[in-house]
């Protein structure tokens, strides 16, 4: 795209042809507003509030829609644009049931960010009463049509970013809102409980359910010992949730949850690693059947850690969940061991145990109230909060974050590696087992300069890396010498449908796949803070990845608390105490 | 004799094929045949054409003509447009709400009958005018169309 | 008065325009469309010749002929008319297209009110089919076309034609953002021409006698003739043939106009025009010529028919943008207040003439750029507002600057 001479408000300016006045307007500094735009997304040009005037036309024009031309002359300043999209504000908030103070996107919210910007203080189309609200809810995400806008941002998320598709337009002109299919609840329909459309929505019409107010009563509750555990891609959006300066403090986040109460704080991280350890002997016995003992084995083999993948596929792909993973993810291992091993070491009465865990994800909120996960004998994980609600949390409590001490986690399932951390982005599990597994294997370091596989980072769709294994190998898994390891990872559930669909076609043969449904992986997560764009996600990422480099530990099998607990308690990776807490099965369910 | 809405799903893609731009037709062939477009003819328009169920019931929910929920055998639609309005389309609509006891968009108990009423229907020059079931019938007088509608099967 | 020429007595044969074109090149086509200045016939006056050469310069092995036979403007009815009578001649017309841009398959979206249109267009198009007219290789030209009838299912905004691509496509007819425009990227992103039913009726009689009789037709600089379909208060509603540029005197004595107190041309989204006004004249620079004329007696309270108007756009917008779809149920709202009482100044009706300034601008597609006309014109010219307010009401006093 050539540079052309634009005039916008009266400057020349050069602009690139075939952008949009929007991006031109973006790249030059200039502030034009909008809604139903996001960056993640297509373009629907149906808010308005984008206008802006263009010499030669008898209209004005959507900015997000409209491409530069050379010579256009634009004005998003006069008064005929000024007043229109005021008066578009005013007739989008006649429509909305703007109870701001009690609402979850209170501060942080797009509509009310323009309604204050264009002064606006009383509504001259008020001609009826406002919508009433309207909630409803599903295991983690609830939706309230009285403050939807129409921008429709939430469906394209759902279809373009996820190829889900539940959510639509429905019915027409005034009658017109977001629905599903027979407008069901999303717990009734496919909805994987991802959340990407609470990330994407500019407004509270989505918002997690809140799980907030039982954790407080737990903690306040003297009998109750409240254990909690945070997931990889929280420590890099905390601050970014609460507003701060992000220096990405894993150990302020650990003071804090100290602050809030919690007897125990430990992490996700420790159960990432034993995750690791299980998934990365899991695919060297598959291949062990399928090379070896010439059986049947379903490959390739599929990660299992994301709960908004686990639904997709068991909705939509369900003729391969033989090939996904048995390994819990690392919430439900974590949730498992908890009330297991962890009781044994510290004298715990597990049913006094109130476990609590911090994601980016709200499919965590579903996931932990799937039947099959009490196999400790109790409900593996009690509550689950997003990022969000732990930053909500930690400013009702009045805590200074920005002035906490470094703290590190509490014992036993707290110390984690790199290897953890990096399940936070996208390819980070497969980064992560092969450093572990290359290792079982071989015997050697996986050979990737700094142990860092670059070829399965970043945020490519889709990302194919392959390992040629030595012919030197351990003792026992000879068999596999020589043999090109084959991996692919995709993000986000559109490009996984994409990859499932080519290896069902026979169009691409791998040995192990990662997926996560969040683009970006867990450190877009739907529970992670507003906005999410990638702006935001390749800035979680490189923390996510620095933090990694920080760590003298980077490899899972090298967690001394993970050995410890494969020595006093599980004793074997896929072992019986393994499988019994540690592994689980999946559900077909309907396709829509 | 009603037939399963699978079956008439499964004859409209053999009939027109299963490519999402037959969508229309296959749901006006439902529709017509049902006088609604089922739960069940939505999943299967939605499995055959390869899009998703919401999206098929977004489509229906968009056009006045489709329904996703049970109507009548017979669908009377009473133009209110302006022309329509001025020859007296309101006394008709009175007429027929008072002899077959229901109001617009509602069904009689015994499924014989939708009472619709509709934008312009391009009968204006023999205003007032109705369509039953996609017939139109012009120059309406209050007894002319109840007579009509008390006809039907 | 009358220049019947579409509704003609003594008609060419069908299929004779289109033997004609086949001996032609498509440029030469396209040139002869364009020469005779048509406009498109459906109302938004676009030229056709010029909307046929952009998608003949089009690169592409598909290209599409549609045929908009979705007219829902209230009192519009021309096209059933068309289409009773000379079903032949809008397949000609469209097979002409096809041939003119380089397209083969031609599609009819008819409205879901004329499912009786059906049989008439099915039995037209067999008839073209077994006289060579349609089909492979028509009359040895080496030119393929054939037509297919699809339906919609009430949508008045499927008239709009990337809305009508939409539901053909499958989808919900909502207009979609432009560029890309139908010519380059239209159903199943092929190039596409959309006309309406009248502009393809007239193209067999413009090559058939050239693009000068054809500009020789209009008034002044208006080219060739206009249907109209006249209804309301008038002694022989009826689709009525005149010059384009004739004035609405010449239609309303035509149908036998005599109390008149307002007559709305153009349908709901053109403009309501009082008794002093009909001396104007029926082209796109004056009334909008889309084909729709009620007159109201002096009977009719204007603002009732304003509300009629507002209830229709309410149910019509398709919802998508913002201004349409909350813009035409405040302006309902306001017509209703208007009809009780409560709203009662110039002061309160300020913001409203403000948001039906806004529609026309700032609406994503001609329905909510022009369903504030009626609202404008109706409380401009029938509603008498006071100076002073006297409902006391906070919005008078709390409006915009």
């Amino acid at each position: 795209m050539h540079s052309v001479t634009v005039n916008i408000n009266g400057k020349e300016c050069n602009a690139r042809e075939g952008s949009t006045i929007l991006m031109a307007c973006k790249e030059l500094g200039i502030d034009v507003p909008t809604l139903c735009y996001h960056p993640d997304l297509s373009i629907a040009g149906n808010c308005r509030v984008c206008v802006v005037e263009v010499e030669g036309w008898k209209t004005l024009v959507p900015a997000c829609v409209t491409p530069i031309t050379p010579n256009m002359v634009v004005r998003t300043d006069s008064t005929k644009v000024r007043k229109t999209r005021k008066l578009l504000v005013e007739l989008i908030l006649a429509n909305h049931h703007n109870n701001c103070p009690e609402c979850e996107r209170n501060g942080n919210c797009e509509l009310q960010d323009l309604a204050e910007r264009y002064n606006i203080r009383f509504n001259r189309f008020q001609t009826d009463e406002k919508p009433e609200s309207s909630v409803q809810v599903s295991s983690a995400i609830m939706r309230d049509n009285s403050k939807c806008i129409m921008c429709t941002r939430c469906v394209r998320t759902c279809e373009e970013l996820q190829s889900v598709a539940v959510i639509k337009s429905v019915g027409r002109s005034s009658e017109i809102h977001i629905g599903t299919f027979d407008d069901k609840g999303l717990g009734d329909v496919a909805c994987t409980q991802c959340g990407q459309c609470i990330n994407h929505c500019p407004t509270g019409a989505l918002y997690e359910k809140d799980e907030t107010v039982p954790v407080w009563a737990a903690l306040e509750d003297p009998e109750k010992i409240v254990i909690v555990q945070t997931a990889p891609a929280v420590r890099v959006g905390l601050e970014e949730a609460l507003g701060l300066p992000i220096d990405h403090h894993t150990g302020k986040m650990a003071a804090a949850l100290r602050r809030l109460g919690f007897n125990r704080v430990l992490d996700t991280d420790f159960s990432a690693d034993l995750t690791i350890i299980e998934e990365g002997h899991e695919l060297l016995f598959r291949l062990k059947d399928a090379l070896v003992e010439k059986k049947e084995v379903p490959l390739p083999m599929i990660t299992s850690c994301s709960p908004g993948w686990i639904k997709f596929i068991e909705h939509k792909h369900n003729d391969l969940l033989d090939n996904l993973s048995t390994c819990k993810s690392p919430q439900q291992m974590f949730g498992a061991i908890a009330k297991t091993y962890l009781c044994d070491k510290e004298g715990f009465d597990p049913a006094k145990i109130v476990s609590v865990s911090v994601m980016p994800c709200t499919a965590k909120k579903f996931e932990k109230d799937r039947p099959e996960m009490n196999d400790s004998g109790f409900k593996d994980v009690d509550y689950v909060i997003t990022t969000r609600e732990l930053a909500r949390m930690i400013k009702e409590a009045g805590i200074d974050f920005d002035h906490l001490p470094v703290e590190k986690f509490d014992r036993f399932m707290g110390d984690s590696t790199g290897a953890a951390v990096i399940f936070g982005a996208t390819g980070g599990v497969m980064e992560a087992a092969l450093r572990t597994a290359y290792e079982i294997a071989t015997g050697e370091e996986i050979p990737f300069k700094g142990l860092n596989v670059l070829p399965v980072r970043g945020f490519k769709g889709i990302k194919e890396a392959s390992v040629l294994l030595p012919d030197e190998m351990a003792e026992g898994w000879e068999f596999l010498a020589g043999v090109t390891l084959k991996v692919a990872v995709a993000h986000g559930l559109a490009n996984a449908d994409k990859l499932l669909k080519a290896v069902k076609a026979g169009e691409a043969e791998y040995h192990f796949i990662e997926i996560m449904a969040c683009p970006g992986g867990c450190l877009g997560g739907g529970g992670q803070p507003i906005p999410t764009d990638m702006e935001k996600r390749m800035e979680r990422m490189r923390a996510i990845y620095a933090e990694d480099e920080s760590l003298p530990l980077r490899k899972s099998h090298e967690n001394p608390e993970i050995q410890l607990l494969y020595a006093e308690y599980l004793k074997e990776p896929l072992g019986h105490k393994s499988h019994h807490l540690l592994h689980t099965k999946y559900t077909k369910r309907d396709r829509f | 004799m009603v037939r399963n809405p699978k079956e008439i799903v499964t004859e409209g893609i053999s009939e027109f094929g299963n490519g999402r731009e037959r969508i229309m037709q296959i749901l006006t062939k439902v529709n017509s045949e049902l006088s609604y477009v089922p739960s069940e003819a939505i999943e299967a328009i939605a499995e055959a054409t390869n899009v998703s169920a919401a999206e098929v019931y977004s489509v229906v929910s968009f056009y006045s003509f489709f329904s996703s929920k049970p109507r009548g055998r017979n669908i009377v639609r009473l133009c209110s447009t302006i022309s329509c309005a001025m020859a007296g389309q309101g006394d008709i609509l009175r007429s027929l709400i008072d002899e077959f006891g229901i109001e617009p968009f509602e069904t009689t108990g015994d499924g014989r009958l939708t009472l619709e009423t509709t934008p312009c229907i391009g009968l204006c020059d023999q205003a007032p005018a109705m369509l039953v079931n996609g017939e139109p019938h012009v120059k309406l007088t209050p007894e002319k169309a109840c007579e009509i509608v008390r006809g039907l099967e | 008065m009358e220049k019947k020429v579409l509704l003609a007595e003594n008609q060419p044969e069908f299929g004779a325009g289109l033997e004609k074109a086949l001996n032609m090149t498509p440029a030469d086509v396209v040139y002869e469309v364009r020469d005779s200045g048509m406009k498109g016939r459906g109302g938004a006056g676009f030229p056709t010749g010029v909307k046929w050469n952009l998608a003949g310069a089009a690169s592409s092995d598909v290209k599409y002929v549609i045929c908009n036979a979705d007219e829902g403007e209230p009192g519009t009815f021309k096209d059933r008319l068309l289409i009773e009578k000379y079903s032949e001649r809008l397949i000609e017309g469209m097979a002409m297209g096809g041939y003119a841009i380089g397209g083969s398959c031609g599609i009819i979206y008819l409205r879901a009110e004329y499912p009786y249109l059906i049989p008439v267009l099915e039995r037209a198009r067999q008839n073209f089919l077994d006289r060579g007219l349609l089909g492979k290789n028509i009359r040895g030209s080496g030119f393929d076309f054939d037509i297919e009838i699809r339906p919609g299912a009430g949508a008045y905004v499927c008239g709009e034609e990337t809305s009508l691509i939409e539901s053909l496509e499958g989808k919900r007819g909502e207009p979609r953002n432009k560029p890309p425009y139908p010519v380059n990227s239209g159903y199943l992103d092929k190039p596409t021409i959309v006309n309406n039913v009248e502009t393809f009726c007239a193209v067999p009689h413009i090559i058939l006698n050239g693009s000068e009789w054809y500009t020789d037709l209009g008034v002044g600089d208006c080219t060739g003739t206009k249907l109209f379909s006249v209804s309301g208060d008038v002694e022989r509603p009826g689709v009525y043939e005149l010059p384009m540029g004739a004035p609405l005197k010449d239609l309303l004595e035509l149908a036998g106009a005599e109390d008149i107190q307002a007559v709305q041309v153009g349908g709901a989204s053109g403009a309501t025009v009082p008794a002093s006004g009909i001396n104007r004249t029926l082209s796109f620079k004056d009334l909008p010529p889309g084909g729709s004329v009620i007159v109201f007696d002096s009977t009719i309270n204007m603002v009732d028919v304003l509300e009629n108007f507002m209830d229709f756009f309410v149910h019509e917008s398709c919802g998508q943008c913002t201004p349409c779809r909350e813009g035409n149920l405040r302006l309902m709202h306001a017509a209703q207040d208007i009809i009780n009482g409560d709203l009662c100044c110039k002061a309160c009706m300020a913001p409203y003439f403000e948001l039906a300034e806004a529609m026309k601008i700032s609406s994503k597609c001609g329905l909510g750029q022009t369903s504030a006309n009626c609202f404008v014109d109706i409380v401009n010219n029938f509603v008498e507002l006071s100076d002073e307010c006297h409902c006391g009401e906070y919005r008078c006093e709390g409006g915009d600057e």
